[in-house]
């Protein structure tokens, strides 16, 4: 049987939809094994779509045990299919369908939990990174969970490499609630720091179930930033003026505490989110950083003994 | 090293340099209704016109295509090709070929028309466009610019830090560490490495005395410094993933070298007219290589080869990339836009869609930072650079070692001493191991212009008139470096031209 025949595969329920691309679950013919299959159409008039040109060739570099990997690609002319490995739900319906034992608010989802999904996050974002590549539109829908409880980043549809110096990029970029000051204000020279506020955005609302900042336009996404974290000043951020979107008209408000909205977080919880959502993006952690917070402690103690064993067994 | 000052000219000069103004969409609309499809008058215009006026050489060119076409082994080719579907419809007759293939369309009139279109249709886009990353620097570097909104602070403290090398005692630990790493990826190198000579002291050696030029980067977002490592690492292991087959000629029936030359000319051109990224000029020529190493392909397609490999090297290296009718006006309409959609399938799937060619422009920007960001020696470098895109000789080498060659010569050129550990570090190669590239270029720059296009390109005064200086360069000085070279040590002796 020919595997790279879309016939080969049986399209299942529709799993989702998105800008470009509708997702089946599907079954392989021969194995049986289930399958995401993520069809793109074909734009008669440009052909294939950057995005996915982009998805898939960065996807075929990207082995890694926190990103979803690509079996294979089915090109023919009027659609394109990549067929992805199964993951039984995303994030956004994983929380909207846990209820907390230990009660809680609808939605949020336990300490252990969250902290197991942040640090597969984080090791997936490092990935990336470390492979030169921005995600640029990290958010729980794109984030994948299996029965097993891992996760796996998905859809890099807006994904890029970069170089170094990091090249301009277009600042349409990341959904809204997720997406960074900097780009909000304007910037097109972001850099993996971006996929950082993401990622911040994506731990509070896990803790709290719902979404951290859910604006509605970019100008009020950027006021629900500053309700939270103070408006900036040329003090507090030196250049913020020569932003294109800068406002001198912006209410001034003072930063609050983590703390107060997020009374569940733990102190080294909340340190790790205070050092993630930073309004200025040089002063984010990176991702490396993060994975070495002590809020992970006992993830980098089971990484370590692994490490150990496998040193013994060589 | 030279002055700080220079580094202030960087920003706004490289802007210049990479090519400021590209093609949006919505200009590449503008281009097709408003301004009436300028790329295609170009060619037609130029097509007529041209003739008298460069008879030789479009007469040249012709011959050497119209000499292959005549012996065309079509029945070989055919039956290679008859099973690969996509790529083989001939539609596009050979004489029409010829036009769009040979650059004589390119030059004259055309590319005023073009030109002047620039101007016209870049004001607008200024003004969509805001200058976005100058928060950081503080400058306003307009719109694109790549490696330059940063280096002018950098620069400066970076001057005066490195200054007397043996003040560096404080970075030390940092220094080992990363000492480790470019150690591993000089034993990668080590089985492509042409000639390793015993005589000489290995990059590792060299190195130890190299500065750390990256711990000053740290609170710059944009060369994010905390990943520099990991990626330049991960990029010496890319690129050696993606070489095409140095001696695919071998296998094309219908094919020579001198023809990719030709083509990779003309695409030059229309890069330089779509104001695309340096990027996408390597990736577009990666894809071409890469794909004919794999493919057997006719004359009359080899153009439909290159214009697609530009559509999709665009599409992944672009913001915005021009529509497919652009390519196809470019072409003269030798093809249709269903040819360009089609191609575009077969080419990706030869590819397996492996589109991960680390960019010689990176490599490039990373010795630059180990000179202060001197735009005059990058400049010199990135012509350089491209004549490993039209010297098919170039191909069975790195883009990392071209990278390194290319700085190598530029600075000799320019009279900027000698490559010393904290180049060798960020190019990671000693001088010993850039002398065969290095000879290879300047056997090129030493022998007659057969690139017109490119050659025409650099001699304007936005490159700083490179191709030209080179070449004076070149006719002083390489009987020196192309007889004597074995017995040239690797003294680092800097001929000023």
């Amino acid at each position: 049987m020919d595997k790279r025949h879309p016939s080969s595969f049986q399209q299942l329920e529709k799993l989702g939809e998105g800008t470009y691309a509708t997702v089946f679950k599907g079954r392989n013919g021969q194995t049986g094994a289930f399958v995401a299959l993520k069809e793109i159409h074909l734009d008669s008039e440009e052909g294939t779509p950057s995005t996915a040109i982009r998805e898939i060739s960065l996807m075929k570099e990207l082995k890694h045990e926190n990103i979803v990997s690509l079996y294979d690609v089915i090109h023919t002319e009027n659609k394109l299919m990549l067929v992805f490995e199964y993951m039984d739900k995303d994030l956004k319906k994983y929380m909207d369908s846990y209820h907390n034992p230990n009660g809680g608010p609808r939605g949020a989802l336990d300490a252990p939990t969250i902290k197991s999904f942040m640090w597969q996050l984080m090791k997936g974002v490092a990935f990336c990174h470390d492979n030169r590549v921005l995600h640029r539109d990290l958010k729980p829908q794109n984030l994948l969970i299996n029965n097993q409880g891992q996760l796996k980043l998905a859809d890099f549809g807006l994904a890029r490499a970069f170089g170094i110096p990091v090249n301009t990029f277009s600042n349409e970029v990341v959904t809204l609630w997720y997406r960074a000051p900097d780009v909000l204000l304007g910037s097109r020279t972001y850099n993996t720091s971006i996929d950082i506020w993401s990622a911040g955005c994506i731990m509070a609302e896990m803790f709290t179930g719902r979404p951290l900042f859910p604006g509605t336009t970019n100008e009020d996404q950027l006021l629900k930033i500053f309700r939270l974290m103070g408006t900036p000043s040329e003090r507090s951020w030196p250049g913020i003026s020569q932003f294109p979107e800068y406002k001198t008209t912006w209410p001034v408000y003072a930063t609050q505490e983590l703390r107060n909205l997020l009374p569940s977080v733990d102190a080294a919880g909340l340190g790790l989110l205070g050092q993630m959502l930073q309004m200025r993006p040089e002063m984010r952690c990176s991702a490396q950083q993060a994975l070495q917070h002590p809020w992970f402690a006992e993830f980098q103690q089971r990484e370590a003994a692994r490490a150990g064993q496998q040193a013994a067994f060589r | 090293m030279p002055p700080a000052r220079t580094a202030r000219r960087v920003v706004t000069d490289e802007n210049a340099e990479t090519g400021t103004q590209r093609l949006t969409r919505a200009k590449a609309a503008a281009l097709e209704t408003s301004a009436g499809d300028p790329p295609k008058k170009a060619l037609a215009t130029k097509r007529s016109t041209t003739a008298p006026l460069n008879g030789t050489i479009a007469g040249r060119k012709r011959t050497a295509l119209a000499d292959v076409s005549n012996v065309t082994k079509k029945d070989a080719t055919e039956n290679v090709e008859g099973k690969k579907g996509a790529l083989e419809k001939p539609t596009l007759s050979r004489s029409a070929k010829p036009a769009g293939v040979t650059k004589q369309p390119a030059r004259t009139n055309s590319t005023r028309t073009v030109l002047g279109q620039k101007t016209t249709n870049s004001g607008s886009s200024d003004l969509k466009r805001p200058a976005s990353g100058s928060g950081f620097a503080g400058q306003v570097a307009k719109k694109r610019n790549t490696s330059s909104s940063k280096p002018p602070m950098v620069v400066d403290d970076e001057d005066e830090e490195n200054a007397p090398p043996a003040t560096n005692g404080v970075k030390s630990s940092v220094e080992i560490k990363k000492k480790t790493t470019t150690v591993n990826s000089t034993t990668t190198k080590a089985c492509l490495k042409p000639d390793e000579d015993d005589d000489y002291p290995s990059l590792e050696e060299v190195i130890k005395d190299a500065k750390d030029l990256d711990a000053e980067d740290v609170d710059d977002p944009l060369m994010v410094a905390e990943y520099v490592h990991e990626i330049f690492d991960y990029m010496r292991e890319l690129e050696i993933t993606t070489m095409p087959n140095p001696s695919y000629m071998d296998s094309q029936t219908d094919l020579e070298w001198k023809m990719r030359g030709i083509l990779v000319d003309w695409l030059l051109e229309v890069h330089t007219r779509f104001r695309l990224l340096p990027e996408t000029l390597f990736l577009t020529v990666n894809i071409i290589d890469r794909f004919l190493s794999s493919k057997v392909v006719q004359l009359d397609r080899l153009q439909l080869v290159g214009v697609t490999a530009m559509f999709i090297a665009s599409k992944y290296e672009e913001v915005l990339s021009p529509h497919v009718q652009n390519f196809v006006h470019v072409a003269d309409d030798g093809f249709s836009e269903t040819e360009i959609l089609s191609a575009e399938r077969f080419v990706l799937a030869a590819l397996d869609y492996d589109l991960s060619y680390p960019n010689p422009m990176n490599f490039l920007r990373r010795i630059s930072k180990a000179d202060s960001y001197d735009i005059q020696t990058r400049t010199l470098g990135k012509y350089l650079l491209e004549i490993g895109c039209l010297d098919h000789r170039f191909l069975k080498y790195r883009p990392s070692l071209l990278a390194a060659a290319a700085m190598y010569l530029a600075r000799m050129a320019l009279g900027r001493g000698e490559w010393d550990a904290t180049l060798s570090k960020y190019a990671g190669y000693t001088e010993q191991e850039i002398q065969p590239v290095f000879k290879l270029m300047v056997d090129y720059l030493h022998s007659p212009v057969q690139h017109d296009a490119f050659f025409r390109k650099y001699a304007s005064k936005k490159f700083l008139k490179a191709s030209i200086v080179l070449r004076q360069w070149a006719k002083k000085w390489a009987p020196k470096y192309l007889d004597n070279v074995q017995d040239q040590p690797s003294s680092g002796k800097t001929p000023r031209s």
